[in-house]
């Protein structure tokens, strides 16, 4: 038997052949098609409003830009975690907790001593999140759960640091997140600046370095991955902390815009939620391991700009809410479709 | 070859003294002492549940054992991660590819740290010059997926190589592929553990053997000694080993129709396939991989709807929206990943009642037959209840039983087994054969595609051969020899 084999392996036009091949542009199309998709999205919604709205100018652009700041971050620091197999249902409320503790820290302080009180935040809810992230894992506990308690505990360590809405910061430190040194002005770059960066930045983290590479190959298969030398609890902890530290930023965000402090627990629930909906939205599988914080950036920005939009259509704010929620379920049919169509094709 | 007088005196590699391993009250290794020697190829057989993977997962540290030690070249070491045993020059290439499926090729080489540089001319070696290290790994094939797997685990350069199951499902040229790969090893005076349940590749192949069974080892041999049936033997222990005889089966010739395809086309990878299956038939389908079977396969389990042509049981056009269409007109499948249709957590007896359950009555919890017939599905293919509780406990052999027995409690008329015995040690695969050649008997229709070849004319009563996702050869399976199926599955006609 061995030597009819072996005259055929050598003569077997079929073998090449099965191996798969697709060029490779439409593949990236394929692939990043979502994220495209949810930009040019994006890019329509904002022709569209330019003509809804008597004047559309460098003013409107800047606040677009400056007011979904904190959803932004909280979207790449959910969709980090979700990426790597959890969720965060406590990100809003560290966003809150940031947001007080910098309001406390920062109020009456120079612009030198805000930077580094935002820098303490940042690190500090890194740490508090990493801590979140190895309670998960060593407690075999779902991310759903532990996270829902400790949400509640963050929520009311942030009132007692600001027991009601209150602090400051300097105007230097507001004009850094939104371009003005009271917090709306003309001025969009520096918003825009501050997405396009936080953004890449992330984005190469976890496409271009072994560690990001780590966080998606646990989300997607964690025993493959275990067996390819991914520490299992170091990925935990690190996208739990890289999400941590996000939701800080979310917080600096949030009193640059503000300029005081918000201690109430709604608010960050409220943001967890649109987390959530920004990066399914964005097209990351909450099952983790598929998707690209590129476009969890776009559908942020976007479910942030339907509020404007939705009020110079002169909806009201409850009817808003309701046409929110079935956009979001009309988007994800038609991507299921699709997803469902191409199958179909191929 | 190897020097069978110096080897005593040499440090064995890699060694296990009296490993072994527990997952709670359930015993998955009582006690395993092997020892590969540098410039070997050492066989690990047992039959299914024997605890050849449990072992293979110990030495290679991906979990710790619960007694007894490992010894690395001479060094008694704690293995506590899989990168620990890489450190010392173990890797594994495992059952399943650890490959993750939504990364693709190059960054699961960045993620494993691997030089891309160093894995490609071991690619070019397994034949997969061509690859794409761009596509996503879950675009790709599984057998693609073990060499690419295999690669890896050479660019470091390891001392031994863990092959746990690589050759199966694989074609036989890709096989010869890893044979030289694994001889290149030998005379490097490094070594190679092989586990596989096809012997005719350990004799071929392996310098000795270590035969595990009841998760002891209890013989060391050279298997070029002796016979096939030594092995087999020392597999199974004193149980008695039936040979597989092929037996004539009359069929009547009037028999129905049961399935029919007229024109079946899907896409490039079925192409104008028609043929019929009468009741108490057994066909069979030869091909090398990726010739258009898994699609043939999709088409008439209802998986997916084909791009022209037609099915029909019995004489009725089926058009399928889903398997349930098909399960309903008695077309059922039996798929080669056993886990694929079993719920994994839940019992063996809630399994084999799943489809019961879209009945009313046993919904309500009304049904008085349902015990009655998932009690006679089980006892019918003799499956090992003792792990009552879950699926996932059952060895891959009756986890396939499983999946036969639901479909025998549920009814059916047709019968589609896409490689069932892929990784089925010898008796339970014997056992499988023997069950459809029962249910043939009782008028069920067959139809069964295996990546072994040799199998095709012991089990089948014709032979289809699939090339390109044609039919290009029909063979009655008494003058079916593998050769004249190999040469028709290369698509060079057939000889004889």
């Amino acid at each position: 038997m061995s030597t009819v084999t072996d005259e055929l392996a050598t003569s077997d036009p079929a073998v090449a052949g099965a191996i798969p091949h697709s060029r490779s542009w439409r593949r990236l199309l394929v692939r990043h098609g979502w994220t495209i998709g949810v930009w040019v999205l994006l890019a329509l919604l904002i022709v569209w409003y330019s003509t809804l709205i008597p004047s559309f100018g460098s003013f409107q652009m800047a606040s677009i830009a400056k007011n979904s700041l904190p959803l932004v971050f909280l979207a790449l620091g959910q969709a980090v975690i979700v990426i790597a197999g959890g969720v965060d249902l406590s990100i809003g409320a560290q966003m809150v907790l940031a947001s007080v503790v910098a309001a406390r820290y920062m109020d009456e302080q120079p612009f030198a001593a805000t930077l580094a009180v935002g820098v303490g935040v940042v690190i500090l809810l890194a740490m508090v999140n990493g801590t979140v992230g190895l309670i998960v894992y060593t407690s075999k506990v779902p991310d759903i759960v532990v996270t829902l308690a400790t949400s509640f505990i963050i929520s009311g360590a942030a009132l007692w640091v600001l027991p009601s809405p209150g602090g400051g910061t300097s105007a230097g430190f507001r004009a850094m997140f939104t371009g003005s040194e009271f917090g709306s002005g003309e001025n969009f770059w520096p918003p825009i600046v501050v997405i396009a960066v936080s953004t890449t930045v992330v984005a190469l983290v976890l496409r271009r370095t072994r560690t990001g590479l780590s966080l998606y190959a646990v989300g997607s298969d964690s025993t493959a991955a275990y067996l390819s030398g991914v520490g299992l609890r170091r990925s935990k902890v690190t996208s739990y902390a890289i999400g941590g530290a996000l939701a800080g930023m979310a917080g600096l965000a949030t009193i640059a815009i503000t300029g005081s402090g918000d201690p109430r627990a709604s608010v960050g629930a409220n943001a967890t939620l649109n987390s959530v909906a920004a990066i399914v939205l964005g097209g990351i599988a909450l099952t983790g391991g598929v998707g690209s914080v590129v476009g969890a950036v776009a559908a942020a920005i976007i479910l942030f700009f339907l509020n404007p939009i939705l009020s110079a259509m002169k909806f009201d704010p409850n009817t808003a809410q309701v046409i929110q929620g079935v956009l979001i379920i009309v988007v994800m049919m038609i991507a299921g479709l699709l997803e469902r169509r191409r199958r179909r094709a191929e | 070859m190897s020097n069978d007088h110096d080897t005593e005196a040499t440090i064995p590699l890699l060694e296990a003294r009296s490993v072994a391993k527990s997952y709670g009250p359930v015993v998955a290794l009582r006690s395993a002492d092997l020892a590969v020697r540098p410039g070997e190829i050492h066989a690990l057989l047992g039959a299914n549940g024997a605890g050849k993977s449990t072992l293979v997962k110990a030495l290679s540290g991906v979990f710790p054992p619960t007694a007894g030690e490992i010894v690395i070249a001479g060094d008694t070491v704690r293995l506590r991660k899989p990168s620990d045993a890489l450190a010392r020059g173990i890797a594994t290439v495992f059952q399943d590819p650890a490959l993750v499926p939504d990364l693709t090729v190059s960054q699961n080489l960045a993620l494993t740290g691997v030089d891309e540089s160093l894995v490609t001319p071991w690619l070019e070696q397994v034949g997969l010059a061509g690859l794409q290290r761009d596509l996503l790994v879950r675009e790709i094939p599984l057998e693609q997926l073990r060499l690419i797997d295999l690669a890896r685990a050479l660019a470091g350069d390891p001392q031994v190589l863990l092959l746990d199951e690589i050759t199966a499902a694989l074609p036989a040229d890709q096989a010869e592929h890893v044979f030289g790969i694994m001889q290149h090893w030998r005379d490097r005076g490094r070594a190679v553990l092989f586990i596989t349940h096809r012997l005719a590749e350990v004799r071929r192949m392996c310098d000795r053997a270590t035969v595990l069974r009841d998760g002891r080892d209890v013989a060391s041999l050279d298997p070029r000694a002796g016979s096939e049936s030594t092995l087999i033997e020392a597999m199974l222990g004193d149980e008695v080993v039936a040979t597989a005889d092929r037996t004539e089966r009359s069929l009547a010739l009037d028999s129905q129709v049961a399935l029919e395809a007229r024109g079946l086309s899907s896409g490039d990878k079925v192409n104008d396939v028609s043929f019929q299956i009468r009741a108490g038939e057994i066909v069979g389908i030869a091909a090398l991989e990726g010739q258009g079977q898994e699609r043939l396969f999709d088409l008439l389990s209802g998986d997916r709807r084909p791009s022209d042509g037609e099915i029909f049981t019995e004489g009725k056009p089926l058009r399928a929206l889903s398997p349930y269409d098909a399960v309903q007109r008695g077309v059922v499948l039996v798929p080669s990943d056993r886990l694929l249709g079993l719920l994994p957590q839940q019992s063996v007896r809630s399994n084999i009642g799943l489809p019961l359950y879209r009945r009313a009555r046993t919904w309500l919890g009304l049904d008085s037959d349902e015990p009655a017939r998932v009690d006679d599905a089980i006892e019918r293919l003799d499956i090992d209840t003792r792990a009552q509780r879950q699926v996932n406990r059952l060895s891959g052999g009756n986890q396939q039983k499983v999946v036969i027995a639901r479909w025998l409690a549920t009814g059916f008329r047709t019968l589609l087994c896409f490689d069932p015995t892929r990784g089925i040690d010898l008796q339970t695969k014997r056992q499988l054969y023997e069950l459809l050649r029962e249910l043939a008997d009782d008028g069920a229709a067959i139809l069964l595609y295996t990546s072994e070849l040799p199998e095709i004319p012991l089990v089948c009563d014709r032979v289809l051969v699939l090339y390109d996702g044609k039919i290009v050869a029909e063979q009655d399976a008494a003058d079916a020899t593998e050769e004249s199926m190999l040469s028709a599955a290369h698509g060079l006609g057939v000889s004889a």
